[in-house]
């Protein structure tokens, strides 16, 4: 076991080398560059060109694209994730800044993902084609069918504009500086309506998965013996049928945490929460190749990381698979 | 600049979405789901609220009339809005939004839009009143000829500065900080972003304290456009100044508020600054500039009285502001005269950015006057503006310089005749040709602003009308605006049609050599900025004569010139002004206008201060 996880820990390396390439070259190909906003046509002040190639040689814009790939990677290599054209700051300390809020939004819509799609996924197989099943496979259709910026833009227009009970942006009031219970109520308030679009959203298609696996074991001979030897309905399930079912669900489940990563740029961007998902839509308009690399490449790791994490827990729960 | 901070929530939302649904459907969903991108953007755009297309209400506003401020600006004897009669309240915090976030806060270092916020706390020398006239800020007076301050032959500039002024953390501000400023830019491991006046400078010395004599090279128009932000001489320990120092990113000033600490993507806190040499102002305790990058949102947040300023609004955000003014609402909406920047269909005049060949349709001028004749300019500001903009005839159409020239009626019959007679025949499907070529062309503008593209279609239909057919092809910013290396469309000439907002403030000289053909960008000379690709030799000598003197009367006369070259020609046609004007939150008083800057406002937060 220890053997496969070290194998593929080493497998990650050129795929990782092998992505920052293909990302690098297809992110210096789009049209523009980041020095569309420091030439700012349209502004009363004119730079010269000369201020302009300052920051051209700067930024190594001039360098052919493997040279400038070769020093991205270099630095790399020694822990120096670059520095940002647009402030100047340090990649790592930008992203550093902006992880706590995508990581409170996430982890909180997949808590609220998994105890929403755990039960109602269940019940539905359980009682499969009754009026609760029906209207769970509906809201779950639903669910994948509405774009979260579609959802997040109603959430808004219902609960912000039109009853006025939630505060519409950010994650704390500007005007207050609220201490203790006070913040956290604050704060909750504020995270209501992004962490609901994010988990609504993923919620709709795990309850299909949980769904879809639960059925699939109510159906094995096993339930049949279990129920034949006098077990409950609810015993047989929760003891028998539940962990079988996990073991398909498990793989979707770590699958499901760079998703949610993904899907917190949209979230981020309109209800104006500043995590890496926003740092991302930012940075990707004013071509700010050293953060979008920063952040491609973490996000790369999460997908590479987490597949790996599905296989482990993949063998632990069904002992049938062995890696080698 | 305008077109960036506006076009910027709904870029970021299509740019979200591009990347939502393909991930989406290549990981998990298979199937697609069946929603089309245009279905989508009109959700978006349906459910953004604000700047609607039914909201035709033309309304004056509520704000009262500002009186053009000759004052002091510093001295805070102009204009006020009504106070209450206890006198100004200390303390409390005024929260301003900022829709577009800047690398930097500092002009020097950052050429954004969201840098200006920076004179909350970094004052400039001068500043230009609504009239255009620059009144000391940090300086003792404006040079002139009759006070010595500008020598004869107009090329040397002796500024004085006002006594006892000092940094916020207690150190005087002299002559030197001047110098040291100077130093930075010429230093060529320093990145400034700076307007072109400072290349013009051949030395900065400093006579005494408070004196700094400055020799230029040439003629310098802006010489008092130099020295909006200055260096605190004191705070570097080499004249290397880059984006990545911290007072690049946040400066020193001498102004009423200091930088305390910034959270990008989220907050900059600023604080009253101790030292201001106003010991009552200023009022408040601080500002917190507040980061929300979604427009509608903020625009309804402002409304509903969350903050009490925002940085910035447009004309699209006017109908929505003075009705919920009318409604109530807690916003002051104050309308200015004159300024603000012009919105441009900037005409491609060569073929795919070949110098030496004419565009094929843009080329004959008679297609450009006929389109002149052909758009029904009143009709975008009245149906879709909703009353807010005017019309402008002359290029050069503010500011000291400002020339009162009649605007091109709207007269399709007139345009379908001159086309006629330049040989321009209707094909079957109603657009013309000559010669084979056909009177079709691309359209291109910012994508993703909903007001834009509705006066885009109507200008469509106009064209349609007389025969040209206009093809839509809205692209990101950055696909236009992108240098010459970067390939952006203007740069390399890559276009027939842009429509996107420019101008220039008080002095013209930097905004008429953006038609100069010395400045068209080529491989030789990649940082220009003549995107229409024009040559004329008239227009350039008439220019070079406006930049040669810092003699007003003979600078407005060769300008009047080159406005009349320019109105015949038509290398770009302007479409309207955008009204001029700014908001704040009915509880926030003591805010004084009357500056050049529509954004000026921000010029006097020393005397804010918040009701309760």
């Amino acid at each position: 076991m220890s053997h496969y996880v070290i194998r593929r820990a080493l497998q990650a390396i050129p795929l990782l080398i092998g992505i920052s390439v293909i990302v690098f070259v297809l992110l210096q190909m789009t049209p523009g560059g980041p020095l569309a906003i420091a030439e700012n046509p349209g502004g009363s002040g004119r730079v010269t060109q000369e201020q302009l190639e300052r920051l051209r040689a700067k930024y190594g814009l001039d360098d052919p694209l493997y040279m400038r790939y070769l020093h991205w990677a270099g630095d790399l290599v020694r822990g120096d994730w670059g520095t940002s054209f647009n402030t100047g700051q340090p990649v790592l300390a930008m992203i550093g800044e902006r992880i706590p809020a995508t990581l409170l939004l996430t982890g909180l819509a997949f808590l609220v993902t998994l105890i929403l799609a755990f039960p109602i996924g269940i019940i539905s197989a359980a009682r499969q084609y009754s009026l609760f099943d029906y209207i769970a496979t509906t809201a779950a259709f639903l669910g994948i069918a509405v774009p979260s910026f579609w959802l997040a833009l109603m959430f808004l227009y219902v609960f912000t504009f039109s009853l006025g009970w939630l505060p519409a942006v950010g994650l704390g009031d500007p005007r207050q500086q609220y201490e203790g219970f006070a913040a956290v109520v604050d704060r909750a308030r504020h995270l209501i309506m992004p962490v609901s679009v994010l988990a609504l959203v993923s919620t709709a298609s795990l309850t299909r998965y949980v769904r879809a696996a639960m059925l699939d074991v109510l159906g094995q001979d096993y339930m049949r013996t279990a129920r034949g030897k006098g077990l409950t309905e609810r015993a047989a399930l929760m003891r028998h049928a539940l962990k079988n079912a996990a073991i398909p669900v498990v793989t979707i489940l770590a699958l499901e945490i760079p998703d949610l990563f993904i899907g917190s740029v949209i979230v981020e961007s309109i209800f104006a929460i500043s995590g890496m998902g926003r740092l991302f839509v930012e940075s990707a308009d004013l071509r700010d190749y050293p953060v979008l690399m920063g952040i491609l490449l973490i996000a790369s790791f999460l997908v590479i990381l987490f597949n790996l994490i599905a296989d482990i827990l993949y063998s632990r729960l069904d002992p049938r698979i062995r890696y080698r | 600049m305008d077109d960036r901070a506006l076009d910027h929530t709904r870029r970021l939302a299509q740019l979200a979405m591009a990347g939502r649904l393909s991930r989406r459907e290549v990981l998990r969903r298979g199937a697609a789901l069946g929603l089309s991108a245009p279905a989508l953007i009109t959700l978006l755009a349906a459910c953004g609220g604000g700047e609607s297309a039914g909201s035709t209400s033309a309304t004056g506003g509520g704000g009262s009339t500002p009186a053009s401020g000759s004052e002091t600006p510093a001295s805070g004897t102009s204009t006020t809005e009504t106070g209450s009669s206890d006198g100004p309240k200390k303390g409390g915090r005024a929260v301003i939004a900022l829709i577009q976030e800047p690398g930097q806060m500092n002009e020097f270092f950052n050429s954004q839009s969201g840098s200006f916020l920076s004179v909350l706390v970094v004052e400039p020398l001068f500043i230009a009143d609504a009239n255009g006239e620059y009144q000391p800020v940090l300086a003792a007076e404006v040079p002139t000829i009759e006070n010595g301050g500008i020598s004869p032959d107009s090329l040397t500039i002796t500024y004085k500065l006002k006594e006892g002024i000092t940094w916020s953390d207690g150190e005087p501000f002299t002559a030197e900080d001047i110098v040291f400023t100077f130093e930075v830019y010429k230093n060529p491991e320093s990145t400034p972003l700076v307007p072109a006046a400072y290349d013009k400078i051949e030395s900065v010395r400093a006579i005494d304290p408070l004196t700094v004599e400055v020799k230029m090279k040439e003629i310098n128009p802006g010489y008092l456009d130099l020295w909006q932000t200055v260096l605190p001489k004191h705070k570097f320990d080499s004249t290397a100044v880059t984006q990545e120092h911290p007072l690049a990113r946040l400066p020193l000033g001498t102004g009423p508020f200091v930088f305390k600490e910034w959270k990008t993507g989220d907050q900059i806190i600023l604080e009253r600054n101790p030292n201001y040499r106003d010991p009552e102002k200023p009022y408040l305790d601080g500002i917190t500039i507040k980061v929300s990058p979604e427009k509608e949102a903020t625009i309804a947040a402002f409304i509903a009285g969350e903050y009490d300023y925002v940085y910035f609004i447009v004309t699209g955000d006017l109908p929505t502001l003075t009705q919920a003014e009318q409604e109530g609402k807690p916003v002051h909406v104050e309308l200015f005269e004159g300024g603000a920047s012009v919105e441009w269909l900037w005409l491609n005049l060569s073929d795919n950015g070949d110098p030496t060949k004419p565009h094929p349709v843009l080329g004959d001028p008679a297609i450009r006057e006929a389109m002149d004749y052909g758009i029904d300019r009143q009709a975008i500001i009245d149906e879709i503006l909703g009353g807010f903009g005017s019309l402008t005839g002359a290029f050069i159409y503010a500011g000291w310089a400002a020339l009162d020239m009649p605007v091109t009626p709207y007269d399709p019959d007139k345009a379908n005749e001159i086309l006629d007679a330049a040989g321009w025949q209707r094909g079957s499907d109603g657009i013309r040709e000559k010669d084979g070529v056909r009177a079709s062309l691309r359209f291109q503008t910012i994508a993703g602003d909903q007001t834009r593209e509705l006066y885009q279609q109507l200008i469509q239909q106009n064209m349609k009308d007389i025969g040209i057919e206009l093809k839509i092809e809205n692209v990101p910013s950055n696909t236009i605006f992108g240098s010459y290396q970067e390939g952006g469309l203007l740069a390399r000439g890559n276009y027939d049609i842009v429509m996107s907002r420019d101008g220039y403030e008080v002095d013209p000289a930097d905004w008429a050599a953006v038609f100069t053909s010395d400045s068209i960008p080529s491989e030789e000379n990649p940082g220009g900025f003549t995107y229409c690709h024009w040559r004329n030799a008239e227009f350039d000598a008439a220019i070079k004569e406006a930049s040669s003197t810092l003699d007003q009367e003979v600078r407005k006369q060769a300008y009047a010139r080159a406005a009349e070259i320019f109105a015949r020609e038509r290398p770009a046609l302007p479409l309207y002004q955008s009204a001029s004007a700014d908001a704040w939150s009915t509880r926030l008083k003591g805010v004084r206008v009357g500056y050049f800057n529509p954004r000026g406002t921000l010029y006097g937060a020393a005397d804010w201060y918040l009701e309760d």
